[in-house]
């Protein structure tokens, strides 16, 4: 998959001297040596794979981003102008490509997003089972407990999100799941059966539009991070329907203070809250609190 | 015998008159189908947003006869397998000459290269440019395309005349 968005000469290097399994990025800096993130730790890029040596490494120029850019939007930046304005491209199969550049805003508005100086190639990965932990004090006796995934970036919370659906779906819990996937990039290597999604839509219209017509049990979305996002969420747990969704802090301790989340806790929608980190790489579980944040157990 | 001979020579006159005729007739179809794909792609990037390769491949069939496989070179780019350069865009398209060629080959590189906004604007600006080398073209044509094919015939019945 990545051999249609890489230059030949490191798509060769990626597909063979790499094993991608354990890839969870590749970033492409202008005229900086290319890193790539395995385990949650950085190495560079050389002529024969990883290299913590800097004089080994492949250096990255801006065409080569600029073409990875295009080559991301299938030779059609225009057509995915709306990802770019918020800073990322996901591919047809599902690779989240975070761009860097220069802003171009218009009365207040971006309107895109040009002289692109860096990528960050997110590699997305099926982690079988690794929900399962915190599985049974989700779903218990066939009810689904709205709950929030908790950790800083690039620890796993989209990989935890489809394991979720996908042990769903293997215990034939047919649950009408919608997926509400902001960065089209949620159902990327899903195997589920009983899911619909809506993509590239705002979390408010994605979710009074789903609920409308997709009469969901259960809406899983990706990183809330916006007070229309929360305003959703409480519109959505009115409506009986389940939740689970993430967000970015690095401990419960910053999540309590965040004001964004102030009514979301004073009203108990979230009534379990799943914490991840990088501690033993990306997806350590740690922890699983209540609506109370009282500790249902530590991993 | 004799008369084997005046019908050769009076094939070959209209066959080289036709050939330069042909030159010109080409030329002429490539530019006004050129700006076509360029209105039609100016109209979809606006609207339908579809992908380039897309755009091109559902460009109209007969229309794209007329563009010198300078689509199917693109098109091959688009899927990685060739490079975007002359030699290899304009394998079909020796009609064009060096600053047309340079000209369209800039023209492709721009494509799918920015926002909706800007790729229009670039599209236009190249479309006026390939607007006054279709009436070039046009020009070239009424002057030189049906002159030589007049002419090739006129030759062809002078070496009957002269010949008989």
């Amino acid at each position: 998959m990545l051999s249609k968005i890489l230059p030949e000469k490191i798509a060769k290097i990626v597909n063979s001297k790499l094993n991608l399994k354990g890839v969870n990025e590749i970033r492409f800096r202008a005229d900086k040596p290319i890193i790539v993130v395995v385990g949650g730790k950085n190495y560079f890029l050389s002529e024969n794979g990883l290299t913590s040596s800097l004089k080994d490494a492949l250096y990255s120029s801006k065409i080569v981003i600029e073409d990875i850019v295009f080559r991301a939007s299938e030779c059609s930046i225009y057509s995915v102008n709306e990802q770019i304005k918020k800073g990322f491209i996901v591919t047809e199969n599902g690779l989240r490509i975070g761009i860097g550049g220069n802003v171009v805003e218009e009365n207040g508005q971006v309107k895109t997003m040009t002289n692109f100086n860096s990528v960050n190639i997110r590699i997305p990965h099926s982690i079988k089972n690794c929900s399962l932990s915190c599985f049974p004090h989700i779903v218990h006796d066939n009810i689904i407990e709205n709950t929030l995934i908790i950790s800083p970036p690039g620890c796993g919370k989209t990989t935890f999100l489809r394991d979720f659906v996908a042990q769903l779906s293997e215990r034939n819990l047919t649950y009408n799941v919608l997926l509400l996937d902001e960065r089209g990039e949620l159902d990327a290597e899903l195997n589920a059966n009983f899911y619909d999604k809506i993509a590239f839509s705002s979390k408010k219209m994605g979710f009074e539009n789903g609920i409308r017509s997709l009469s969901p049990d259960l809406i899983v979305t990706d990183e809330i991070g916006q007070e229309a996002d929360v305003e959703a969420i409480l519109y959505a747990s009115t409506c009986g329907v389940k939740i689970l969704a993430s967000t970015h802090a690095d401990s419960m301790e910053t999540f309590i203070k965040k004001s964004l989340f102030q009514n979301l806790i004073k009203e108990k929608v979230f009534k379990r809250y799943v914490l991840l980190s990088k501690r033993n790489g990306p997806g350590t579980n740690e922890g699983i609190y209540n609506e109370n944040f009282s500790r249902l157990s530590s991993f | 015998m004799k008369y084997i001979i005046i019908a050769v020579l009076f094939v070959i006159c209209l066959v080289v008159g036709f050939t330069f005729f042909s030159k010109y007739d080409k030329r002429k179809k490539f530019f006004t189908s050129l700006i076509m794909l360029a209105e039609k792609l100016t109209v979809e990037i606006n609207f339908s947003r579809e992908r380039l390769k897309v755009l091109i491949e559902n460009f109209d069939k007969n229309t794209r006869q007329n563009l010198l496989g300078i689509d199917e070179g693109f098109v091959s780019y688009l899927d990685k397998k060739t490079e975007l350069n002359e030699k290899e865009i304009f394998k079909k398209a020796d009609v064009l000459k060096k600053d047309e060629k340079d000209f369209i080959l800039l023209f492709l590189k721009t494509l799918g290269r920015s926002d909706v906004e800007n790729q229009t604007k670039e599209i236009a600006s190249f479309t006026n440019r390939f607007q006054e080398m279709r009436v070039i073209s046009d020009t070239e044509y009424k002057k030189y395309g049906t002159l030589s094919l007049k002419l090739s015939l006129i030759a062809g019945l002078f070496f009957v005349i002269v010949l008989i």
